[in-house]
This record gives structure tokens, C-alpha cells and sequence, in this order.
């Protein structure tokens, strides 16, 4: 039997315990979510406004940085029409919990332990998040965190809120 | 046993150890994260050699849990 008989029947037994490429929506999935307290949130009640969905767990490092930060961006661009959903996907509620009582935070945060939104979104690395437009659609990925990302994710929240929507007023304009 | 005969055993070979491949997905490493997972009998220490590692290369990363095991960036 010829070698590329051997060859091919090797690279398809290797190739076929990798996974395809997930899916990367254009639009924000349907998906209902619960919070810490029990409430049900669903994606599509954010329409109209600029939300930014971050997906974090207790054991990744750089969400240490990532979710005071972003929960700092929260309050601040609140007013403006920014919300925030902080997606944990531990799989224990407990050590949620314990990061959580060693961070503070306002931002709201809902429970995914079954990790459905960064499958729907198609997450690539821990953290990930996704900035979704006031039409409901993903327009830019974070995979990853570093300070050096707060000022990007500046200039495209400013960029969502100041296009037209259900409830834009104008020109934000959103400092360093 | 002929060539053929052999060619299918292989073949159901290769697809049978095929079936234990799976990808872990970055948010399903929580797990793997865990600092006893380090390929070391002292977590702390590979901790602490790792951070002077990272400051003497100014270079991060690759050392095991985090950006290893956890699909951190």
C-alpha cells in the first residue's frame, strides 16, 4: 500500500479531533440570562440601547483587571445609554461569589455556568467581550484584556453611542 | 490476513481512538487552571519563579496555568 494511503488516513484521524470553527454571529444571540438575585434578563430587552457583554471567571487571571475596569467604564457611561452585562461561566455559584466579595462592583452581573454565551457568541479566548449597537448587532470582539484596551473600548462605545437609535441624543463625547 | 482485512481493522482503529479527541473550550477551563494542575509538586514556588522568569525576560506568559491551561490572553 502506497505511503500517502498511510499519510492521508493519519491527518484525517488527526483532524478529526479538532473542532470546527465555531460560529461568530453578526447579530447579538437570543439568550435569557439570570442574575445574581434571580431575575431574568434577556439580550433583546438591551435594543435601542449600546450594551457591552463581558465573559469572565473567577479563575482567569486578567478578568482580575478586566472586570474592575470595565466596571469603572460602566459607571461612568451609564448615563450616556451604555449598559453592561458582566456573563460569569464558573461552574461553581460559590467561587463567583468569592470573587465577587473581593470586587466590588455596580455593573450588573447574570450566571452562566453552562457556558451558553460565549458559545452563542463564539468566544475565543477568556476574558472575551462583545459590543452590541442600539440595532442589536456585534459590532467589535474583545478577545482578551490588557489596560491598553480601555482607551479602544473608549473610542468604539463613544462610535455606538453616537450613531442614530432608538434613544440617541446626539454627540457623546467620552474622555481618556 | 489479506490487505484489505488489515486496512479495516486500522482504519477502525484510528476511528475508535479518534473518539476520545475533544476540544476544551477556553471558558471550560476553569479546572485546568487550578494552580494544582501545574506539572509541579509546589504551586507556590513555580508561582514565584514564574513572576521573576516574566521580569527578568520582560516577557509573560506560557509558564502553565494562566496562558496555559485556561485559555487566558
Amino acid at each position: 500500500m502506497r505511503p500517502s494511503f498511510w499519510v492521508a488516513a493519519l491527518v484525517t484521524v488527526l483532524l478529526s479531533g479538532t473542532a470546527g470553527a465555531r460560529p461568530t454571529p453578526t447579530t447579538a444571540p437570543t439568550l435569557e440570562l439570570t442574575t445574581l438575585e434571580g431575575k431574568t434578563v434577556r439580550l433583546a430587552d438591551f435594543k435601542g440601547r449600546v450594551l457591552l457583554v463581558d465573559i469572565w471567571a473567577s479563575w482567569c487571571g486578567p478578568c482580575k483587571s478586566s472586570f474592575p475596569s470595565l466596571d469603572a467604564l460602566y459607571l461612568e457611561l451609564h448615563p450616556l445609554g451604555l449598559d453592561l452585562l458582566a456573563v460569569n461561566v464558573d461552574e461553581r455559584r460559590r467561587d463567583a461569589d468569592e470573587f465577587l466579595s473581593h470586587h466590588p462592583h455596580q455593573m450588573p452581573v447574570v450566571l452562566d455556568p453552562q457556558g451558553r454565551v460565549p458559545e452563542a457568541f463564539g468566544a475565543e479566548a477568556m476574558p472575551s467581550s462583545f459590543l452590541i449597537d442600539r440595532s442589536g448587532n456585534i459590532r467589535f470582539r474583545h478577545a482578551g484584556y490588557s489596560p491598553a484596551s480601555l482607551p479602544v473600548y473608549r473610542q468604539e462605545i463613544a462610535r455606538l453611542l453616537e450613531e442614530a437609535g432608538a434613544e440617541s441624543d446626539g454627540v457623546v463625547v467620552i474622555g481618556p | 490476513m489479506s490487505l484489505l482485512c488489515r486496512t479495516v481493522v486500522l482504519a477502525g482503529v484510528m476511528g475508535l481512538s479518534a473518539q476520545g479527541c475533544a476540544t476544551v473550550q477556553p471558558w471550560q477551563r476553569g479546572r485546568l487552571a487550578d494552580p494544582c494542575m501545574t506539572f509541579d509538586s509546589d504551586a507556590g514556588r513555580v508561582a514565584y519563579q514564574t513572576h521573576w522568569q516574566e521580569a527578568r525576560e520582560g516577557a509573560a506568559g506560557g509558564f502553565g496555568v494562566q496562558s496555559g491551561g485556561c485559555g487566558c490572553k
